[in-house]
């Protein structure tokens, strides 16, 4: 039945087979195909694609799968699943970085008791480890500014180093956060905090990350030196500097000095005169 | 001494102080007598001396000048020899003051009190009466003195000489004048000349013509990514003593607003701030509009700026007008662009006057 | 030859007859001495301004010998390690070497500023004292003008004083009070440039602030005080209304030895308190605020607590600004908001205290003289005015703090700023109408004290079965049990220990500890021996 019909390899390949192939033939042929197919298919995806993107399951650090742990747990009622933010609850903290949850959470703002207008500071839920491992997961989640490791401060007894510090506090700081680092009234219910709890890596995190309404002191605005400078102004002159001419009573300042005058000064001679005098 | 008790107002005769049978009180108190003061009670607290009580209130006042003297011995101790170099951190040197203060009012106390319980308690108490003789000094001494006092006038011939009087006056009216005028003379400064009340340090025109850079307060050129978004500086004119109080109507605050805070702002301009902002960037004067304190406190959520002085609060994304406070009028705007080396400019001065307001300021 | 024996005991009185050959001073000396001053704890509250004004003097010479009041820039280079090498006025650098570098530095400036605080504290005490009682009226008018006076004085004494240093809190102070002067219309511009010889701060204000401070105010002070205290020894100290006193006369002590006594030692007194708040509390740490740049401020920025009612006034005063046209005369004018708060509001202040004598003479039609004390109950309409006047200080007082406030309480500051606006509106007319009620209130306790005696605190059982409180008469009684005392002005007693029916309390300083005294005895009756202590029955 084939020598019938006319030949050329073309016309071979046109006709159709005059007999149908065994059915276990059929079979490998239908498998052999495939297999060729897909790998054909997907070796031209593998040359072409853009490169793996993060699915639901990105490749985490361990640190950081532990923090998405904690995240799953305490976080996602107001950020969000995958920390894009829930309107109305919580930000978004893509691009955050660790500084920004290292400074929340470990100064215990996070997570936030209830929605007011400033989150305040309290007892921190998580310890360093547990705010280390979150931090590291956002980090790694979205990208954004760090704290450096090691010392914060200036180099010790630098003492031009510390005043540089303290004029930067005055320039940046004092006005929202008064001259003593004890804090100060912002409006409507909002407060910048007093410094007195703060540590050198909470600080530095602040400034750099700008949390709720304080401004960001990126690294272009104030270098790390700049800002290890004022941590230094901060922790050294303003908080481990004992006052030299007594009780510092509180350092308000003349509002605390006015009280004072009335409820010792004023009040202990008035019961002088009283004794000395008498009534008439 | 003695108690006595006396009937106030009782005339009695004259005494003879030189009689030699008079105790001293008793001449002590004619001499009051003389003086209108009667004495009408007067009563050791201890007639008979050396009794137990006596003596321990003595005690008591003793021991209070022995705390003196140790008190204001141990300030000329503490203040001689007590170290007192200052140094950073809790240290003796700390102790010095407080030491000083406590020493020095321990014995002004002691001495103070050790003073009055020697007055209350170991002296006699007495109550003694004075006329007042007060009042005015009756028909006849005002009437000397009165026609005493218009009759220097009558001496002097006011009336009699008038236009003498007159010519005086006259004359002597500008002396009064010439006395005062060099004082205040030589305070008058007028505030139009060169307008200064009007002008900062970013006019160009103090700048040999050229366009007024911001810096940093140590005088380093600004480029747009040295603030971050969210972020603010204080900025400064760059001219010699830019950052100094010799112009301390010119420090700027910039502040790098986010996208939509700045499109907002941009559209929301009112006309003499249109194109003062470049990109996301605005520029405002620190300087308060109400009395002149640095209004700092920039919240960068709400976008307001308060300041700390009388909680006056200016809306950023709107001209900077006040929102809440004293203020009455916006922060003015600093019109910046970026030069060709990417630094900020001014690109002109401020376009209204900055800081409070005055009688002038239209 | 023999040297003349000298007669050791003799030398006083050769002496003193030495100067009176000269000066005849024997009468006046005498009358000097006996000179009668009448005695009550609040006739001291004056005295502790006096002897604070002596404090300021004695640490006010040792400062000036370090302070420079120059605004020169220099470099720090001193003891305070966080601000070496940090440019400063010479003024703020002198006084960073005084607080540091000098020895004994920190404690006199330290009791120099609270000193100045002490006095203006007891300047308003003591004028208050004044007031409530009555002692401003005739012939007293001018003394009290005086005296309102040197409250000013004293106010722009502090002033000038707390802004030596150049710190940043004063140097914000100083830029407000430059705004102050800018605000006063037509005039402004032209007394601010006058006295900043230019645009603010220019170079000289420091060295006028100094003169003013150190020689200018000070002996118009001195000599106001001369003036003072000379008119209460001419016209004699008023006093309270007491058996045996009268219009004309004075009730009390002689002037030396016991009136000196008590001066000098409530003197010692006060220094002593002063020394000791010197010491123990710190006040105005310039270090801390670093030296005054006009870019930088601190939260929580309040003057000193004199000053602190026209900051209150300021923050509160609402945004209201007065802009017009002269017809096209110039480019327009301006009456900026801060003009009314802190210029107009002090000048009402000044002035009306200091007519007031004359105005309630009127109003009283009370022309007579008046030597006698009036007890603030007995002229209820003054006192409630005057606790009017006293709250509506106290809230712009208060206002003035109202950021610190709002800040340590978590209060919104933008509540703090309507609470003042609202509080000074309403708060004041409470007080006169409350301070009038208790007023009329202690008047009628008086009189019923008068006519029904006073409570002993002894229950009796009437035979009917009714309790009544037994009371003591104060004078013989009618048929029905009511006194014909009549109120005489002065104080009632109320308790059974001030008729003498109890021992004199001589224990206890709050409470007296008081115990009954024994029964009067007649001569012939047998020794009484003192009551048992009453025992406790336990079983």
């Amino acid at each position: 039945m084939t020598s019938d019909t006319p030949g050329g390899l073309l016309a071979r390949l046109r006709r159709r087979r005059s007999q149908p192939r065994g059915r276990v033939r059929r079979r490998l042929g239908t498998v052999v195909r495939l297999t060729l197919a897909l790998t054909l298919a997907g070796g031209v995806y593998a040359v072409f694609a853009p490169g793996l993107s993060a699915d639901d399951t990105p490749q985490l650090s361990t640190a950081a799968a532990e923090g998405k742990v904690l995240f799953d747990q305490s976080c996602i009622s107001c950020h969000g699943r995958n920390a894009q933010g829930v309107p109305d609850r919580g930000p978004s903290l893509i691009g955050v970085g660790a500084a920004a949850v290292e400074f929340q959470v470990s100064t215990g703002r996070m997570p936030m008791a209830r929605q007011e207008a400033q989150a305040p500071r309290k007892p921190a839920i998580f310890d360093d480890d547990q705010t280390r491992q979150l931090a590291q997961y956002i980090q790694e989640l979205g990208g954004g500014p760090q704290v450096p490791d090691g010392d914060l401060r200036a180099p010790g007894g630098d003492d031009e180093a510390m005043a540089r510090g303290g004029n930067l506090f005055r320039i940046n700081c004092s006005a929202c956060h008064a001259f003593s680092g004890g804090g100060g009234a912002l409006s409507s219910g909002k407060y910048a905090p007093s410094l007195k709890e703060s540590t050198d890596r909470q600080l530095y995190s602040a400034m750099l990350t700008g949390p709720q309404n304080m401004p960001v002191f990126g690294d272009n605005q104030l270098t790390p030196e700049q800002k290890k400078e004022i941590i230094s102004y901060v922790q050294v002159a303003l908080k481990e500097d004992k006052d030299p001419g007594g009780w510092g009573l509180g350092r308000f300042g003349p509002v605390t000095e006015g009280l004072a005058i009335f409820l010792v000064g004023i009040v202990a001679l008035v019961f002088t005169a009283l004794w000395i005098a008498g009534k008439s | 001494m003695t108690t006595e008790t006396h009937d106030h107002g009782v005339d009695r005769d004259e005494v003879d102080i030189f009689d030699p049978r008079l105790s001293r009180f008793e001449i002590v108190r004619e001499g009051a007598r003389r003086d209108g003061v009667e004495i009408v009670h007067y009563e050791d607290p201890f007639p008979v001396p050396g009794t137990k009580a006596e003596r321990r209130m003595v005690r008591t006042v003793a021991a209070c000048f022995w705390i003196t003297g140790i008190a204001a011995t141990a300030f000329l101790v503490i203040y001689i020899w007590w170290p007192w170099d200052y140094d950073l951190g809790s240290n003796k040197g700390k102790l010095y003051t407080p030491l000083l203060g406590l020493t020095l009012g321990i014995a002004c106390l002691a001495v103070g009190f050790g003073i009055l319980m020697w007055g209350k308690r170991l002296m006699p108490h007495e109550i003694s009466v004075q006329d007042r003789h007060d009042g005015n000094s009756g028909q006849t001494e005002r009437k000397l003195t009165g026609e005493s006092i218009v009759y220097m006038a009558d001496e002097i011939g006011f009336k009699r000489r008038k236009s003498l009087g007159l010519i005086a006056l006259l004359g002597l009216t500008p002396i009064g004048i010439v006395a005062v005028a060099p004082l205040l003379g030589g305070l008058i400064k007028s505030p139009t000349k060169d307008r200064i009340l009007f002008r900062t340090g970013w006019d160009p025109a103090a700048n040999g013509g050229r366009l007024v850079r911001l810096t940093r307060e140590d005088g380093t050129p600004i480029r747009p990514e040295d603030v971050s978004v969210g972020g603010q500086m204080t900025v400064f004119p760059d001219i010699p003593g830019g950052a100094t109080n010799e112009h301390a109507d010119s420090p700027t605050l910039l502040i790098h607003l986010r996208g939509e805070d700045a499109a907002k702002t941009s559209a929301d301009a009112k006309p003499v701030n249109q194109g003062s902002q470049w990109g996301n960037y605005v520029a405002y004067s620190k300087i308060c509009t109400h009395a002149g304190c640095p209004a700092s406190l920039y919240e960068q959520q709400s976008n307001r700026l308060l300041c700390p002085c009388h909680q006056s609060q200016f809306l950023i994304t709107d001209n900077a007008r006040p929102i809440f406070g004293p203020a009455t009028r916006s922060l003015p705007q600093l019109p910046i662009t970026v030069d060709e080396d990417g630094y900020f400019v001014a690109t002109s001065d401020y376009k209204v006057a900055v800081g409070p307001a005055f009688w002038e300021r239209p | 030859m023999k040297r003349r024996k000298v007669d050791v005991a003799a030398i006083p009185g050769n002496f003193a007859g030495g100067l009176d050959d000269r000066f005849r001073g024997s009468t006046p000396l005498r009358r000097i001495i006996n000179k009668v001053f009448p005695d009550h704890w609040s006739f001291l509250l004056g005295e502790i301004a006096l002897f604070s004004f002596i404090m300021l003097l004695l640490t006010g010479v040792f400062l000036t010998l370090f302070y420079t009041p120059s605004l020169n820039t220099v470099t720090y280079d001193g003891s305070y390690a966080p601000l070496r090498g940090v440019h400063m006025s010479e003024a703020y650098a002198s006084s960073l070497n005084l607080s540091f570098d000098v020895r004994g530095g920190l404690v006199i400036r330290q009791m120099h500023h609270w000193s100045a605080l002490l006095f203006l504290a007891a300047i308003v005490v003591h004028m208050c004292r004044i007031f409530f009682t009555g002692a401003f009226r005739k012939p007293r008018e001018l003394n009290w003008i005086i005296g309102l006076t040197m409250f000013w004085l004293a106010f722009l004494s502090g002033f000038t004083g707390y802004s030596l240093p150049d710190d940043a809190l004063s140097g914000t102070g100083l830029r407000i009070a430059s705004a102050i002067m800018l605000s006063i219309p037509v005039i402004g511009s032209w007394v601010t440039t006058g006295l900043f010889d230019g645009e603010f701060p220019g170079t000289v204000i420091m060295t006028r602030f100094y003169i003013t401070h150190v020689l200018l105010i000070p002996a118009a002070l001195l000599t106001l005080i001369t003036v003072h205290l000379t008119l209460v020894f001419t016209q004699k100290h008023t006093q309270w209304r007491a058996p045996g006193r009268t219009e004309h006369n004075v009730v009390g002590e002689r002037f030396i030895p016991r009136y000196i006594i008590k001066q000098s030692g409530f003197m010692m007194a006060v220094f002593g308190v002063i020394a000791l708040m010197g010491g123990l509390f710190q006040i105005n740490p310039i270090w801390l605020f670093g030296p005054y740049e006009a870019f930088t401020v601190s939260a929580a920025s309040q003057p000193d607590w004199y000053v602190m009612f026209l900051d209150g006034s300021t923050r509160l005063f609402p945004a209201w600004e007065i802009r017009f046209d002269l017809f096209g005369w110039g480019d327009g004018y301006t009456i900026p908001p801060l003009f009314w708060p802190t210029v107009v509001l002090p000048g009402i202040l000044t002035v009306a205290p200091m007519v007031y004598p004359f105005i309630e003479a009127r109003l009283t039609r009370d022309y007579r003289r008046h030597n006698l004390l009036q007890r603030p109950r007995d002229v209820p309409a003054r006192t409630s005015l005057g606790a009017m006047s006293i709250m509506f200080w106290l809230v712009l007082t208060l206002s003035g703090g109202n950021d610190v406030l709002a800040d340590k309480f978590h209060v919104s500051l933008n509540a703090m700023t309507w609470a003042g606006r609202i509080g000074l509106l309403i708060l004041p007319p409470l007080a006169y109408y409350v301070t009038y009620r208790i007023c009329l209130g202690l008047q009628q306790h008086d009189r019923e004290v008068l006519a029904h005696g006073v409570e002993t605190g002894i229950i009796r059982r009437l035979p009917d079965g009714r309790f009544v409180e037994v009371h003591q008469p104060l004078a013989p009684i009618d048929e029905h049990g009511h006194g014909s005392l009549e109120y005489a002005g002065w104080v009632v007693p109320k308790k059974m220990n001030r008729v003498g029916a109890l021992g004199p309390a001589i224990k206890g300083f709050f409470f007296p500890i008081e115990k009954p005294v024994e029964a009067p005895v007649s001569p012939g009756h047998p020794p009484v021996s003192p009551r048992p202590e009453r025992e406790e029955i336990t079983k």
